[in-house]
């Protein structure tokens, strides 16, 4: 469980985060968006005690990161799968993290064999592409088995399989009631992950929720076999309806309002459902377009 | 924007079940002691390519050092602290770079972020740095002497002009303690600066810049903050009744780049 309550990071006089809060809880994933500079890393980095926040409290399980014991042993972080020393081999990174967690150098090559990095431990960091540091930043984040996990841009680098098989992992993870937050710009894969999104747009949250309300397509889609007669028909019954490209409308009423309008005038369906959700990418830039404006600070 | 949770089916059919009942046992979560957090510090400085070259070199100069001092012997017993002297200087020359890199390597590899997110007292994990900068210095040193004892011996049976030890004792303490000061400082030096190269040139040229500018300006004052002259009267420990400039130059360059290394670097951002 995360917690984070009116967070505010200001730089001097400019404000990189402002009066955030959100939670996110056990047995779901977060997916954390927003443009570049919107403040996501700038946040990610305060709930794990790198960066001292101006105002407001972050805590994992009711703690302040820097307050926990042992924190890998309760949340794994992987911030930056680059920053990894390059001449360290696989196995060495993990189990100078193992030892520090207090937990055996069997765990190590459990987490090897989980992110499929076993044939690649001997290898120095130097030599691994930037995928198969994302799953050795994976594995060490596993490592100490925590409750919690918090990946920024954690898809970032890896091939299409990669992606997969992480989704499988987070989505196991937080299916086992474990707590997921992730930042990602792969909006498609976010999309395929996430329960719930947090979006970041110029310091402030600008929406937060679940995928499935965020992604709800408001009204009616109809389409009939004389597009015109149609438009007539619903209008002369007053309601408010858009034309789309192909022919369809959307209609601003439920399907059953639409059908009864229609069957009035008379006019044949040939489609009616509820409207597609706009997707996730449409959304993203809805919300947070106008905060990337000079003026909306 | 208030929202219904929604979850998946796997998370709704195992609320209640714990996740580590699911992956291995792992002992119960313990704090990190001082003294595990040198152990990885010193860990960290040897299990890099680059970090076991380093104390190879020091290494390997010590004992090319002893190899010319064995094929140039002088007349007469071999001395112990002849081959110590050979053997040590290019050591205690290099050792501060291991110093300068247990407090820089992390910034400059960007390891820095790993290390915080699992550590975060970071003045903790400083803390262990100087002591596994010391601690790998003090073996390196330890090393170097064992070299030169046996460069002795093999001096001695070779020639047949016996061994002297004589100044052993005085010897050692003072390497020792040279080698300590230095490596501190130089420790200092990076934690103040985090940029590897900017700081072993920095530690290596300031105070010998001051060393030579220093007279200078300010005549015998300068010995105020002379480290060079301090560490020779600690090495010597003979203090000649400079108890305080010897006190202000330790104070100057060590003590005060020590605090300030630890206050940047608790408060720097990690990249």
């Amino acid at each position: 469980m995360i917690t984070v309550e009116n967070l505010t990071k200001r730089y001097g006089s400019s404000t990189a985060v402002k009066d955030v809060s959100f939670t996110v809880e056990p047995g779901s994933i977060t997916g954390f968006l927003g443009p570049n500079g919107a403040g996501k890393s700038t946040t990610l980095r305060m709930l794990t005690g790198l960066t001292p926040p101006t105002s407001g409290t972050a805590t994992i399980t009711g703690k302040r990161y820097a307050d926990l014991p042992n924190p890998g042993r309760v949340v794994g972080v992987m911030l930056d799968a680059a920053a990894q020393h390059p001449g360290r081999t696989g196995r060495e990174t993990l189990q100078l993290s193992a030892s520090l967690l207090g937990v055996p150098k069997s765990r190590v090559e459990e987490m090897l064999e989980a992110v499929g990095l076993s044939s690649a431990a001997k290898r120095r960091v130097g030599q691994y592409s930037l995928g198969m540091r994302q799953r050795l930043g994976i594995a060490g984040a596993l490592l100490g088995d925590p409750a919690v996990l918090i990946l920024d841009e954690p898809a970032n680098g890896m091939d299409p399989e990669g992606i997969r098989w992480m989704r499988g992992l987070l989505q196991d993870f937080a299916g086992r009631g474990g707590t997921v937050i992730l930042s990602s710009h792969l909006l498609g894969e976010v999309q395929a992950t996430v329960d719930r999104l947090v979006v970041i747009g110029g310091g402030r949250i600008v929406a937060n929720g679940s995928l499935e309300e965020l992604l709800a397509g408001s009204g009616t889609l109809v389409r009939g076999l004389d597009p015109i007669g149609l438009n007539q028909a619903l209008t002369a019954a007053g309601l408010s309806l858009e034309p789309l490209t192909d022919g369809a409308l959307r209609v601003d009423a439920g399907a059953e309002q639409v059908g009864r309008a229609a069957a009035a005038a008379g006019q044949i369906l040939i489609e009616l459902r509820q409207s597609d959700g706009a997707g996730l990418e449409e959304l993203f830039f809805q919300l947070t377009a106008t905060t990337d404006l000079p003026a909306a600070a | 924007m208030t929202v219904t949770e929604v979850t998946r089916p796997a998370a709704a059919a195992a609320p209640g079940k714990h996740r580590a009942a699911e992956t291995t046992n792992l002992p119960p979560v313990r704090g990190q002691s001082f003294a595990k957090l040198v152990g990885i510090e010193l860990r960290k400085s040897l299990d890099t390519r680059s970090g076991r070259v380093l104390i190879a070199a020091i290494l390997a100069l010590a004992a090319a050092a002893l190899i010319w001092q064995l094929t140039h012997l002088d007349p007469g017993p071999a001395a112990f602290d002849g081959f110590l002297g050979a053997a040590s200087t290019g050591v205690m020359l290099i050792l501060p770079v291991v110093g300068v890199m247990a407090m820089t390597s992390e910034w400059t590899q960007r390891t820095a972020l790993t290390t915080f997110t699992l550590s975060p007292r970071r003045v903790r994990v400083q803390l262990a740095k100087f002591v596994s900068a010391i601690v790998l210095s003090a073996v390196v040193l330890t090393v170097t002497t064992l070299m030169a004892l046996a460069a002795t011996a093999i001096a001695g049976a070779t020639h047949g002009d016996g061994t002297t030890y004589a100044g052993i004792g005085g010897a050692l303490a003072g390497a020792y303690l040279t080698t300590a000061l230095n490596v501190v400082m130089a420790a200092a030096f990076g934690a103040v600066i985090a940029q590897t190269a900017v700081a072993i040139l920095v530690f290596f040229i300031a105070p010998t810049a001051w060393s030579l500018a220093g007279p200078a300006l300010f005549k015998d004052n300068a010995a105020w903050l002379d480290v060079f002259g301090a560490f020779g009267r600690i090495a010597e420990r003979d203090l000649n009744g400079m108890l305080p400039e010897t006190l202000t130059s330790v104070a100057i360059w060590i003590v005060l780049p020590t605090v300030v290394g630890l206050w940047a670097s608790s408060r720097r951002e990690v990249k």
